[in-house]
Formats: C-alpha cells, structure tokens, sequence
C-alpha cells in the first residue's frame, strides 16, 4: 500500500514536472526568434519559398496549437525532425548521450570517493593542519570558474607537460551500438583532463558535506558509546559514521550527476567533447527547437531518475525509512 | 588470586581534579575527588546538574573531550593508571574491562544497523580470536540474558523497532559483551518510563549479584539510588560532600546539602492519613460528564486525535493512522488544579497541546463558560489562544533567545491587554517580585539565566496573559531536584491567588498528588482512572493505577 503510493506519488510528480519543462521551453524557444530564417537560405530565398518554408514547419498556426502537435507527436513517440541536421530530433541526442554519460560517470567516480575520504578524514581530525588545508582548498576549488579551471588543466596538463591530450575523444570502441571512450587506452586517456575539470568542484562540494557531517556524527551518543564498548577508531568511521553520513551526500551526488548530464557544455566545449550540454546550446543558437525540446526531455526524465534513485538508495541505506510501512 | 587483590579496590580515584579551557579561560569541573569502587558493588554517584558526575563517569571511562585538562590526581584502575595510558591501551581497557550505558537509548545505538550486528561486532571487538558463528551465538546469548524475547528473530531488527526500556536493554547487553570488571552507567534510566525504570535497576542489580560487575551509576534521582546502590557519593559543584553506605545517607544524611536533596524528593502518601481523607477514598467524584453540582469552567467531551496520513504524494510509508487520543472527556472545576498523569506516549502532551489551541483535534467538543469552540482548527482560528496559556517542560527551549526577560513578560502583558484586560507594566515587575525573581534580571536574556529562573519567567509570562486556564506540561522535570519543589509551590499559590484554573501534565505522582485536587490517569491514549486526588492515590483499585503507583520507589511512598 505504501509503496504503490509512493510510486504513483513519483510519476504524477514526474508527469507534471515534464508538462511544466516542456510548456516553458516550448514558449522559451518560440520567443528567441523564428526558426525559418535559419533554414532558408536567406540572401536567395523569395517571400513565396519563407512562406512554404513556414508552412511546412507548421510554424503558421497559434502557438498553443504547435504545442499540442508536439504533444501528440510526443505522445507518439516522436520529437520531429531536427531543422538543421535533418535527422530525428530523438537519435541525435541519443547518439550524443555516450559521450556525456562516460564524462560524467568518471568525473563522478573520481569525485564521489575523494570527496568523501577528505571529508571524513578532516572531520575527524578537526582543527589539524589537515582540516584547514581541505577547508581552505575546497573554498578555491568551489569558487573558481570552471572556463579557468579547464584551461589551467589544459595549460599544465596538456601543453607544459604533454602528459595528457589537450581535447577530443580519442579513439572509441563500439558497444551497445554506440562508440564509448573509455573502452579504450587511448579514450581513456583523453577522458582524464576533462573528467578532472568536472571533478575538482564537487570533489571539493562533496568534501564540506561530508566533513560537517562526520563532525556532527562523531559527537553523538552512538559514535561515543561504540568508543566506550572498545571498538577501534576505523571501524568507528567507517562502519558507524559513513553510513550515518552518506543520505546527504547521495543527494547531492544524484542533484550534480544530473548537472553534469545537462549542463557541462563549458567543460565539453573546451575539451572539444561533443556531449549532451553542447547539443542543447548549439541547438538553442540555431533555433533548432526539436532538438532543444527532445534535450529538455532527456534531461528532465535523466533528473526524475536519479532522484528516485536516490529514494531507494535511502530505503537500501536507513532501515527507518524502509520499514515504516512493514510496522 | 591472592587475599589482598580481592579486598583491594578495583577503581580508585584519588584527588583528581579536572579543568576545563575554553575562550573564557580555565574552569574548574572536578577539584579534589576521592572515590573507591570494590567488585560486585553499585557505587551511586549524585548530585544535580553541573556537579560533574558524569565529568567523572567520563574520565573512568578515558572518553573526555581534549579541552578537559587534568589537574591533579590519578584514577586507578586494577592497579594501573588510566591517566598515564596511551590511547591505545585505553581502547584495549573500554568494552573489554570498563564499558559504558548512556542515559540516552535511542541515542546510544547506531539507527543504521541491526542490533544484533552491534552487540556481534562488539563481541568481536573484545575477543578477536572469536569466529563470526561464535560471536553470533554469543550475541544472542547477551540478548537473551538482558530479557530481549525471542533474540533470534529480533537480531535483524532495527533499533527503531523496539522499546525504549528494550533499547536500554540492548544497551546492557552490549556493555556486559566483554565480561567487563566495571560499567560506568550514566543515568542509565533516566529517559525511561517509571514502571520500565523499575525493571531496568532490577536487571542490574541481578547482573551485578550473577556476573560480579560493578556499576559506577551516575544519577540526579534520589529514587534510584535508594532501589539499588549499595554506597553513594553525593557530589556538589565539583566537589565531593559526602560519601558513606547507602542506608547511612538516606536514614541519617551527615551533610546539609544532602538532607536538603533528600528533602527535596516528593513523597507519596498512600495510606489515608486521616479519617477525613479516608472517606475521600473512597469515592471517587464526579465524572467528566458531569453530575452538574460542583461548576465547571471546562468541560472537553470525546477529544480524539489521529496522526499520519496527511495527503497520499508525500506521505512516505506511513500506512496506519496513528491514534493519539481516543474519546478523552474531561471537566475542569473553576479555581481547581487538575492532574493528568501518563507514561510516555500516553498522550498527556497531545491533550495538553489541544486544550492550549495549539494543535487541532480530530473530533470532540471544548466548551470554556458556555462558549463552545472549534477545536478542528489550530492556532487563532479556534479561539481558544489565548484564553488558554501553556507552560512548557523545558524553560531553556521555550523563551526567545532574542528577548529579554522584560520584552517577554512585556509581550505577553500586550497580548493580555488585546484580549480586553487591564494590565500595566508595573504588572511585569509585581509578577517578578511574586515569583521571586530578582528586578535587576530584566534586562537577562535566557542564556543568562539558570534553569530555575528560567523556568520562572515561563510561569510570569503565562501568568501575565491573564488566562483563565493554564497547561502546565511537565513544568518541573527538566530541573533540579532542589528547585522543582520551589517551582511547584510557587505554581499552586500563584495559580490560587490569582484565581485561576490549572491542568498539571507530569509523569510524577507524588507532585500531581502534592498540586492536584483531582487526577486523570492516561493511558494509551485514553483515561484509564480518574478521580479526587485522596481516590486515586487511597481508594483506587485499578490495576494500571496500582501499577503506577508501586513503581515509585518505596522509601520516598508512605
């Protein structure tokens, strides 16, 4: 009963989520400008070829009825037809998706853990030199914006070293009938700048929750009585106060994946990593409005995912809140 | 063994005086503490708080914060000392030799992982040579013994899924995991119902006759040094004033301050003392219905409250509406002071916030007068702010940090105004004579003050609004001792002097008998008992009420 609930709760919510995203995109795209002038060729196009143009795009009737063709279009399976490439507006951002999924995921795998380990560490040795190192790094590290910080990685990475490519995604291997980097030595190789860039802000982000949240932890009666009944200062931290730490550091886990998924066209653009964040600007620029509207998609049911994960992750992790409806 | 090493003392503390540094420079915490503790015995440590009791229990264990500096002295443990170990050798001393029960049990075990795993990894932390088979067996073992039924089964639950005495025990298990020489317990029963307390200090006592542990109990409460020590220590801002047997302390107290604190322990009178009240016995006087003889100020008829459930989207597995209050009637003579006495989640605190406007309720009707009032509704849209004022339990939690002393009373004196009554600002200090605080405190604000002055301003403050009803909910617990029965006389003659009405919401009998004309015994949710205070206490032959009763302890009934 519980959980029948809790599941038709998540898709009422992620089904008005979706109406409200595509209504204000839908209006936000039809507001920058009209589309048919950067399909038709405008220095030889005649007032007859611009209205044919219109025509076919369905852009001549009212707009509340282009959103219901979209919706139903929608509704079908079908997201129209990209005005620039001519390709399915859908399969574009699919094939765009490998890219942004391996950059994220590695930026995520090399943030998650380091992030964590300072925190914990610094939280338990509060008020070290240690502490007010990771303090202090993890102020610059959020503050610095991240054109800069992937151009000093460039800089130091790529060309006074030389150790790592300065951009592009190196050779792929195909699997799941898309081309993956990091199946290869040399993807991978070029996945490590980029990933870093991504990193490096939610490495620091994830090592202030987790610190204050040890410091909080390790001051409550539980973290006291495991000292009193003899257990060793590892086991305290690992098996006690990282589980007790960890709900909200998935959140925020689940919240900056699905930013990076949507939003890291800086990083992509510098690296010259062509993922989902720089289709979706490119896209905007060129009026590209299937396109725009098939990324907004992605992206929103992308957030609704991961935040239901993140629910299950708390049921799997806090006995509380998974069996309150057994009781 | 030999002779001498049994007769030895197993703990010995001697001189030991503690500071501790903070922005505001050293303060002294312990100065000149000497105590012995043999095996087999339960050494009580009293005092009341900022004596540094549970400083003490603390520096046994090895487990104070890095800011306590140690003056002088040494604490003895087995013939070695504990201030001069590594902390590695402290940790091989805690669970295995000296181990620990908190006063908080559901703070005390981790939410995250099954009891069983606690008490299993505690079994492995003290004996490594120990398979995880072993370690399991023992585990249940442990929880079999501290009176968890069924261990097998509730291994894999959750500290959630049981009991606060149950938590406790889990707790007792763990601590006895390593076979441990000493248990500091720190007012290990201190959170618990008075019937759960009751078998809690029992089980000790049977632990300490069968295994030959020796307790250090850290207490505030008189009652539970009376039911199970066998020596007590009463300590005083950091000082010891007195330590002997404990028959000796309690019959025949040498020093002021412990007479003072025994005193101030309310007792509870059972037996009619007078032919008068023997005939009040037995009756137990009107019910909440009403035979109309006697005029009710308030009369609350089927108050009932269910929790959970609010909206289907967010409302995450919670399935059953919890009941809060099932069809409570209840009448208030004018100028009475009504008791209502209950254990923890009997729904005492619910009823008080209802009748207060503070929280609505789900059926029943409130009449005030002949006025009748919308208790569907919460806060300023039943009407019944206002006319009701609430005292709350914990004075440090329930003033505005931000206000002083005289911005409160004044706040509440212009809310009194609005509702149609005249009150003036040399009310506020008339109020401050009354209950006895000092004028130049006005300008204080709440951290300034101390719990008993505090707890003071609360009462001006709900004075002041000039209601006609007042809910005191637990007004004393949060307090010392000596100043409870200073609060709780204050409250009885201000309330009569100003002619007004009281609900007195405590888990204390002995205080709802000293205050109370009449008592409403809640349980579950319901009223259990009611009647004239001399019924309850003499006539009485409920069986909830009989149980409440001899779980006081005995030496403070008569």
């Amino acid at each position: 009963m519980g959980m029948i609930s809790v599941v038709t709760g998540r898709f009422l919510q992620a089904f008005l989520l979706l109406i409200a995203m595509s209504l204000i995109g839908f209006i936000g795209i039809h507001s920058v400008g009209n589309p048919v002038f950067n399909i038709v060729n405008i220095e030889t196009a005649t007032p007859e070829d611009i209205r044919r143009a219109t025509v076919a795009l369905g852009l001549d009737q009212p707009i509340w009825r282009q959103y219901l063709v979209f919706l139903d279009n929608v509704v079908s399976g079908n997201f129209g037809t990209s005005y620039i490439y001519h390709l399915p507006a859908f399969e574009l951002v699919i094939a765009k998706l490998p890219a942004t999924l391996e950059l994220a995921s590695v930026a995520m795998l090399i943030a998650a853990p380091f992030g964590t380990g300072l925190g914990l560490i610094a939280g338990r040795r509060r008020g070290t030199l240690l502490d007010r190192t990771v303090l202090r790094a993890s102020v610059s590290a959020l503050s610095i914006p991240s054109f800069w910080l992937a151009m000093m990685l460039i800089l130091v990475g790529a060309i006074l070293t030389g150790w790592f490519p300065s951009g592009g995604r190196g050779s792929t291997a195909s699997f799941l009938g898309q081309d993956w980097s990091f199946l290869t030595a040399n993807g991978l190789w070029h996945l490590v700048l980029p990933a870093s860039a991504l990193a490096i802000p939610n490495i620091a982000l994830i090592a202030r929750l987790s610190r204050s949240g040890t410091i909080e932890v390790e001051n409550l009666d539980h973290t006291r009585f495991c000292r009193a009944k003899g257990l060793s200062p590892r086991r305290i931290l690992l098996r006690h106060t990282l589980p007790n730490i960890s709900v909200p550091i998935v959140t925020i886990i689940g919240l900056q994946f699905g930013g990076m998924l949507a939003f890291a066209v800086v990083v992509e653009s510098i690296f010259s990593w062509p993922g989902v964040g720089k289709l979706l600007i490119d896209s905007i620029q060129l009026l590209d409005r299937p396109v725009v509207m098939a990324t907004l998609t992605f992206i929103a049911v992308a957030f609704v995912a991961l935040n239901a994960l993140v629910d299950l992750f708390h049921a799997v992790l806090d006995p509380r809140v998974r069996l309150s409806s057994q009781r | 063994m030999t002779e001498q090493a049994v007769t030895a003392p197993l703990l010995r503390v001697q001189n030991l005086s503690l500071r501790y540094s903070s922005q505001d420079g050293p303060t002294p915490i312990l100065s000149d503490v000497g105590l012995e503790l043999g095996r087999g015995e339960i050494l009580g440590i009293i005092g009341e708080s900022g004596a540094g009791k549970s400083t003490l229990g603390n520096a046994v264990l090895g487990l104070l914060s890095p800011e306590f500096e140690q003056t002088s002295g040494t604490i003895e443990f087995d013939g070695k000392t504990i201030g001069t170990m590594t902390e590695g050798e402290r940790v091989a001393l805690r669970g295995r030799r000296i181990s620990a029960i908190f006063q908080d049990h559901t703070a005390s075990l981790d939410p995250l992982m099954s009891v069983g795993a606690q008490v299993e990894e505690t079994c492995l932390a003290v004996d490594a040579t120990l398979s995880k088979r072993a370690a399991r067996a023992r585990a249940i073992d442990l929880l079999a013994r501290v009176g968890i039924a069924e261990p097998e089964r509730r291994f894999r639950n959750y500290p959630h899924q049981f009991s606060g005495g149950q938590r406790q025990r889990i707790v007792i298990a763990i601590a006895l995991a390593g076979a441990p020489d000493i248990i500091v317990a720190d007012e290990p029963t201190s959170a618990l119902d008075a019937t759960v307390q009751k078998q809690i200090l029992k089980l000790l006592r049977t632990l300490v006759d069968e295994t030959g542990v020796s307790i250090l109990l850290v207490t505030h409460d008189m009652g539970v040094i009376s039911e199970i020590t066998d020596r007590v220590v009463v300590m005083r801002k950091g000082q010891v004033v007195e330590a002997d047997r404990t028959e000796t302390i309690l019959e025949a107290p040498a020093n002021d301050y412990t007479r003072k604190l025994i005193a101030a322990v309310p007792k509870l009178h059972i037996a009619p003392a007078t032919t008068n009240a023997a005939q009040g016995a037995r009756q137990r006087g009107p019910s909440a219905r009403g035979d109309g003889n006697s005029p009710a100020l308030l009369v609350a008829q089927g108050i009932s409250k269910q929790f959970g459930s609010q909206g289907f989207v967010w409302s995450f597995g919670r399935s059953k509406p919890g009941m809060g209050l099932r069809d409570v009637d209840i009448r208030l003579p004018r100028g009475s002071i009504t008791g209502i006495v209950g254990e923890s989640g009997s729904g005492k605190t619910t009823f008080g916030r209802i009748l207060a406007g503070l929280d609505p309720a789900s059926a029943g009707r409130i009449e005030i007068g002949d006025r009748v009032f919308d208790i569907s509704k919460s806060g300023r849209r039943n009407g019944l702010l206002g006319r009701v004022q609430m005292i709350f339990q914990d004075p440090s939690v329930s003033l505005n940090p931000r206000m002083t002393v005289a911005q409160t009373l004044d706040e509440s004196i212009r809310f009194g105004a609005k509702a149609g009554r005249a009150t003036g600002p040399a009310d506020a200090v008339a109020m401050m004579d009354r209950l006895g605080l000092a004028r130049s405190l006005s300008t204080r604000y709440p951290h300034q003050l101390s719990g008993g002055q505090k707890q003071r301003v609360c009462i001006a403050r709900a004075l002041l609004a000039r209601p006609e009803i007042i809910v005191a909910d637990e007004p004393t617990s949060a307090l010392d001792v000596s100043v409870q029965a200073e609060i709780v006389t204050l409250l009885k003659d201000s309330i009569a002097e100003q002619g007004m009405t009281m609900i007195f919401i405590s888990h204390d009998l002995a205080i709802v008998q000293q205050m109370c004309s009449s008592v409403y015994i809640f349980k579950d949710g319901r009223v259990e008992d009611f009647g004239r205070s001399e019924f309850i206490f003499g006539g009485s032959d409920n069986p909830y009420t009989r149980t409440l009763i001899n779980a006081r302890p005995h030496r403070f009934t008569c």
